[in-house]
């Protein structure tokens, strides 16, 4: 052998390799060679209501534009979701325009430089390593999107402050330790309880962001705080309906305010009974459908990635608030019907450029 | 004919005394936490410690069986997902239009069952161990709910159902009730019926068990069976508890179940301990997260203590001198 | 007198092994049958047959004049067929009453329910049938073995309850962990119940199996070789047809005995263990067979864990090949080239579910490693090279331990050792529950090791072992040595002096 170099494989690129194999196998075969890019999607799953809707926008924009879409999902797997994209940046040839929610971190690196590698355009968002920049890839990295965890965190705290006279005692729900975004929502409830200083934070405790979780801790709070919970605030909508459903089981439902993060229909629902008194989402509808509207445009021509200004290259989103006033207009437009978003106002939820 | 009490006291009757251990656990537990916060004694508080150990309890008196039988089973937050999920879709819902009242109960409870028989078809008919085959089952359950909840959660809305976590019968809410009278169900046919023992001696022995003319296979099936059965119980529970379904309503149960089972004294090699024995489990982990919130341990060292807990109660209640090979 | 049970022509093979060729026997009404044979003669398979446990490759079983077909141990419980197995097969987490009515509740089922306390009143009944005092709600885990096996008895007879026939209980090798009062009391059982029932009883000693048996069966590589009146035979002349050999002649090869080497292998002064013993003096020299005689808790098992590493002593000191060492695990014991052969094979000797040339490669993978990996081919090629020089009885290097019979897992064992380059040898009861010819064979295997130099020290369930084997007998009472006594070939010292040191 003239170089055995060639055939040293490892076990992780084998690994890796059969996946995307496999993955490729499965996709449908009229993607092999067509003129217009294909629209994909990679999320992490299916089974939370976040990124079910974050799909439906995606498709409602795929049929908007009448482009081919694929979902892609990772199933909290960082190497099946990256070895799922460079197997349709293969099928495609790189004619693609990918919207990715990355699994973790790390992996928005190895994505964009596929992405960049195989000539596709790609937008990401939420998760990306600090010193990963689309400036550094043009014109292929479009754009990274996030969303301002502090401001969502703080936003509702100032709601819940309000709804209970500006003075009490309330009890925090937060999100699993570790991530950003229960981090980032701390902050903001940090800020909002520093600026009220006749409201007291009796406890925070953690239930990892869910319902379940939030169920018992709730009755546990209860017996040791009782009546001096005026108020609950939530770091996402699933943890504020288990604390719900424990307020319910003890006849308290709609006696005690709770707020949340994420805008699920339980939640929705909870807002216009008075239950939660606001929740905030990122929109995953308008995340879905709009990061792919960004990378086609930007594919296409539309507008040219390197001439956009730092704040359309990574951005915090707008978040849309959910309370009371609104409620009813919400969930007309975005539960009964399918939300209808103008796809060629890119840039309308820019609130600013991401702080470094 | 010896009945359920007696059984008890010959368990915690002195002949070994490392089977008082999760007993005294419990109880000093209870009294440490008492002396820091007298809320914790409250009526108020005690109805609240039963309503969580309700679904843990149900979930825990099925599986206790399997591990009883030196067996285990993964599937419990995928057999509790599918059960959940059969609920919310037959009852009034927000999803669909459907209003098939208790009737929906009944099949969520013959799902569980199912998910469970085929999981005992799995490990005999094809002799796969059960860790594998439960595993599988597991994501075989959660897909199915991911599939038929389309990926989001849907609302409970029949009242009657729901009343199941929210109608008191003498204080204490109907789940906690029915959570009671699984464990007496379980207490029956681990001490009182032919089934019982069987697992138990499959657990000590399978081989000698098979030569004593014991149907090991039909034994092993029928127990995964009714561990499905417990879990489906569980899954009506737990919906009706949180008044929604979504696929990861079993998410973190499995670790809980398994936890209660080992601190309450029943050896994963199987053939030791039982649904008493699990009771008290529940009992002490319910408790003890009870406890930590009510003395206002940090939420950053809580899952610290749990596992402290773990090692202590599994150290105080295995008589590790007899252990040739610890793995 | 007509037969019972009638097995014909019984043909069982496993894969590489004829287990049975051909093998007709009969057992006739209240009679007790003894079935003689060495290891790997096919007695076990075929009580197994008998039981229902295999089903036969050929042949026919008649019962009572009746076909017989069982599938399994139910079919044969239904026909009034009991065993009592050779390794303990009671459920020890279960109590003694639930053992013996074990996949026979029904008859104490009402309404899906157990009826526990019926259940013990009848199993009381049963012990007192046959004359045992044991408390029938106690764990079996607690029990003595000599109680269990009574336990096991009495679970076997529980089918006269059942059938409207004779009983035909099968005991396979009951008496192999009772001590001689136990076994009085079992063959005391089995003689009164013999009104009731037919017997087979499988035992390695012969005068056992003459003692109790009305007809002797004689098997040897898969076949019936012979049949006799017990009155009509002595041990001897049943020994010598079922191994081919003559008995106490050459029995402990002492014609082999070479006189010891000048090198001190261990040397021990003053050695005590946490009570066990104190102040051992002891040596052992290249070649040299060291045996210690001694009475259960006389400290002689201790001292020899202490040498394979599985006690730590605590006074004195300890050198090995000069070397002092104080071992706190018998890992540092095998890298000093210490092998321990253990009485129990199944918990201690062998990884059961491994091939023979895995466990033969177990101590020292170095010898079959080539470039920092196992070589396979040369593993293979090292086990079947064993198992031709040794004898082993085995389809080939990949079967597994369990399949094997007790002797040939012994070779096994001492395979590894040998492998590993071991220049010590503890063998703990190294012959236990071995049948006459295979002990031969381990005994010419330990002179063949002694005659290489290896320095072995030894303890045993006989004394006559003890003494024939041996170099020095040194003989241990209450933790410490009482006597020593030289037993070179031709001035072995007699059982008598040993034993008034030991007690």
């Amino acid at each position: 052998m003239k170089d055995t170099k060639n055939f040293t494989v490892n076990r992780r690129t084998l690994m890796l390799g059969a996946t995307a194999g496999v993955a490729a196998l499965a996709m449908p075969s009229v993607l092999r060679a067509q003129d217009k890019p294909t629209l994909v999607t990679s999320i992490r799953s299916l089974s939370n209501p976040y990124h079910a809707v974050w799909k439906t926008g995606a498709e409602a924009y795929a049929k908007w534009a009448g482009l081919e879409h694929v979902t892609l999902v990772s199933e909290g797997n960082s190497e099946k979701g990256i070895a799922d994209i460079k197997a349709m940046l293969a099928k495609t040839g790189g004619n693609m325009v990918l919207n990715s929610d990355p699994n973790d971190t790390p992996d928005a690196r190895p994505i964009v430089e596929a992405c960049a590698k195989a000539g596709a355009y790609v937008v990401t968002q939420w998760n990306k390593p600090p010193d990963l920049h689309p400036k550094d890839f043009n014109p292929n990295y479009v754009s990274h999107i996030e969303f301002d965890g502090i401001s969502s965190g703080k936003t509702i705290a100032e709601i819940l402050f309000k709804t209970i006279g500006g003075k009490g005692g309330i009890v925090a729900l937060g999100g699993l330790i570790s991530t950003t975004a229960a981090i980032e929502r701390k902050k903001g409830l940090d800020a909002a309880l520093a600026a009220n200083p006749d409201i007291k934070l009796l406890d925070f405790q953690v239930a990892n962001w869910k319902s379940t979780e939030a169920f018992d801790l709730m009755g546990n709070l209860l017996t040791r705080f009782g009546d001096d919970i005026k108020g609950i605030w939530a770091a996402n909508d699933d943890m504020g309906s288990g604390a719900l459903e424990a307020l319910r089981a003890e006849n308290l439902a709609g006696k005690v305010p709770i707020v949340g993060v994420d805008g699920i229909k339980t939640a929705v629902d909870a807002v216009r009974t008075g239950e939660f008194a606001c929740t905030v989402t990122s929109d995953p509808f308008w995340q879905g459908g709009m990061g792919l509207a960004i990378g086609y445009n930007a594919k296409i021509g539309k507008f040219d990635p390197t001439k956009e200004p730092p704040e359309h290259r990574e951005f915090y989103g707008k978040a849309v608030l959910i309370s009371h006033d609104n409620v009813e207009e919400y969930y007309k437009t975005n539960v009964d019907a399918k939300p209808e978003i103008d796809w060629n106002d890119l840039w309308g939820r820019v609130t600013g450029a991401i702080r470094t | 004919m010896s009945l359920i009490p007696g059984r008890i006291a010959a368990l915690f009757g002195g002949r070994r005394w490392r089977s008082l251990a999760p007993l005294a656990v419990l109880i000093v537990l209870c009294v440490l936490i008492a002396i820091a916060n007298p809320n914790f004694i409250e009526v108020r508080n005690l109805v609240r410690l039963a309503n969580s150990a309700a679904v843990p309890l149900t979930l825990a008196m099925g599986l206790t069986f399997i591990i009883l039988m030196g067996s285990i089973d993964l599937s419990v937050e995928g057999t509790l997902s599918v059960s959940a999920m059969v609920l919310v879709l037959l009852a009034v819902n927000d999803g669909n239009g459907n209003d098939y009242g208790w009737w929906a109960v009944l099949a969520a409870i013959v799902a569980g069952t199912a998910m469970g028989f085929v999981s005992g078809l799995v490990q005999t008919m094809l002799r796969i161990p059960s860790f594998m085959g439960t595993l599988g089952m597991w994501f075989i359950g959660l897909g199915l709910s991911v599939y038929m909840l389309g990926g989001s959660a849907i609302k409970l809305n029949d009242a009657s159902i729901r009343d199941l976590a929210l109608h008191r019968f003498l204080g204490l809410p109907v789940a906690v009730w029915v959570a009671f009278g699984a464990f007496l169900l379980a207490a029956i046919i681990q001490y009182h019926t032919k089934l019982g023992r069987h697992i138990l001696a499959i657990g000590g022995d399978e081989d000698v068990a098979k030569l004593s003319g014991v149907n090991v296979v039909r034994v092993r099936i029928t127990a995964f069976a009714l561990a499905g059965f417990f879990f489906g119980i569980a899954g009506v529970l737990a919906a009706a508890q949180l008044g929604q379904s979504h696929a990861v309503i079993g998410d973190g149960r499995l670790f809980a179940a398994v936890t209660a089972v080992v601190v309450g004294g029943t050896a994963l090699t199987g053939g030791e301990g039982g649904v008493v024995n699990t009771l008290i489990g529940v009992l002490i982990v319910t408790v003890l997260a009870n406890g930590m919130i009510l003395l206002g341990i940090s939420p950053y060292i809580q899952q610290t203590v749990q596992g402290l807990m773990i090692i202590a109660a599994v150290a105080l209640s295995l008589d590790r001198v007899r252990l040739r090979i610890v793995k | 007198m007509s037969a019972m049970l009638q097995a014909s022509n019984i043909i069982k093979n496993f894969p590489g092994v004829h287990a049975l060729r051909d093998v007709s026997i009969e057992v006739r009404p209240n009679e007790v049958v003894g079935l003689i044979g060495e290891n790997g003669a096919g007695k076990s398979t075929l009580m197994r047959v008998l039981a229902g446990g295999y089903r036969p490759d050929g042949g026919s079983l008649t019962l009572d004049g009746e076909q017989l077909r069982m599938r399994n141990a139910r079919d044969a419980a239904r026909h009034g067929i009991g065993m009592v197995f050779q390794e303990q097969s009671l459920v020890l987490n279960l109590t003694v009453a639930e053992n013996i009515y074990l996949g026979a509740e029904d008859r104490f089922t009402r309404f899906g329910l157990v009826n526990w306390r019926a259940m013990n009143a009848a199993a009381r009944r049963q012990l007192a049938k046959i004359g045992i005092d044991i408390d029938v709600t106690a764990r079996t885990s607690e029990l003595t073995f000599a109680a269990r096996q009574m336990v096991e008895l009495a679970k076997a007879l529980t089918l006269e309850e059942v059938v409207d026939r004779q009983l035909l209980i099968l005991l396979d090798e009951p008496t192999s962990v009772l001590n001689a009062s136990d076994i009085e009391v079992l063959f005391a059982r089995v003689r009164s119940l013999k009104s009731r029932a037919s017997f087979v009883f499988v035992s390695h000693r012969l005068d056992e199996v003459l003692n109790i048996s009305d007809r002797v069966y004689t098997m040897k590589d898969g076949a019936v070789v012979a049949e006799h009146r017990a009155a009509q035979v002595t041990a001897p002349e049943l020994h010598e047809i079922m191994v081919g050999r003559g008995l106490q002649a050459e029995y402990y090869r002492e014609a082999r005995q070479q006189p010891a080497r000048e090198t001190v292998m261990v040397e021990a002064r003053g050695l005590g263990a946490n009570g066990f013993y104190h102040g051992v003096d002891l040596s052992i020299r290249a070649g040299e067979i060291v045996g210690i005689a001694g009475v259960v808790g006389s400290g002689r098992e201790e001292v020899t864990r202490t040498i394979g590493g599985f006690v730590q002593h605590d006074a004195g000191e300890m050198k090995i090949a000069g070397d002092a060492v104080r071992f706190g695990s018998p890992e540092p014991a095998v890298r000093k080239g210490i092998g321990y052969v253990p009485r129990e094979r199944r918990l201690e000797g062998l990884v059961m579910f491994l091939s023979i040339a895995e466990n033969i490669s177990l101590a020292d993978l170095s010898s079959v490693m080539r470039h920092g990996a196992i070589d396979y081919g040369k593993e293979r090629r090292l086990a079947a090279d064993w198992i031709k020089r040794l004898r082993i009885k085995a389809p080939g290097p990949d079967a597994a331990c369990r399949k094997l019979s007790g002797g040939n897992q012994q070779k096994v064992v001492l395979a590894r050792w040998m492998t590993a380059g071991s220049r010590i040898l503890v063998l703990d009861h190294p012959t236990r529950g071995l049948d006459v010819g295979a002990k031969e064979e381990v005994y010419e295997l330990i002179r063949d090791l002694s005659a290489q130099g290896v320095a072995i020290l030894l303890i045993s369930d006989t004394l006559e072992e003890t003494i024939g084997l041996s170099h020095r007998v040194l003989v241990m009472r209450d933790g410490e040595i009482t006597a020593r006594f030289d037993a070179s070939p031709g001035n072995k010292p007699n059982q008598v002096d040993l034993l008034r040191a030991m007690v």
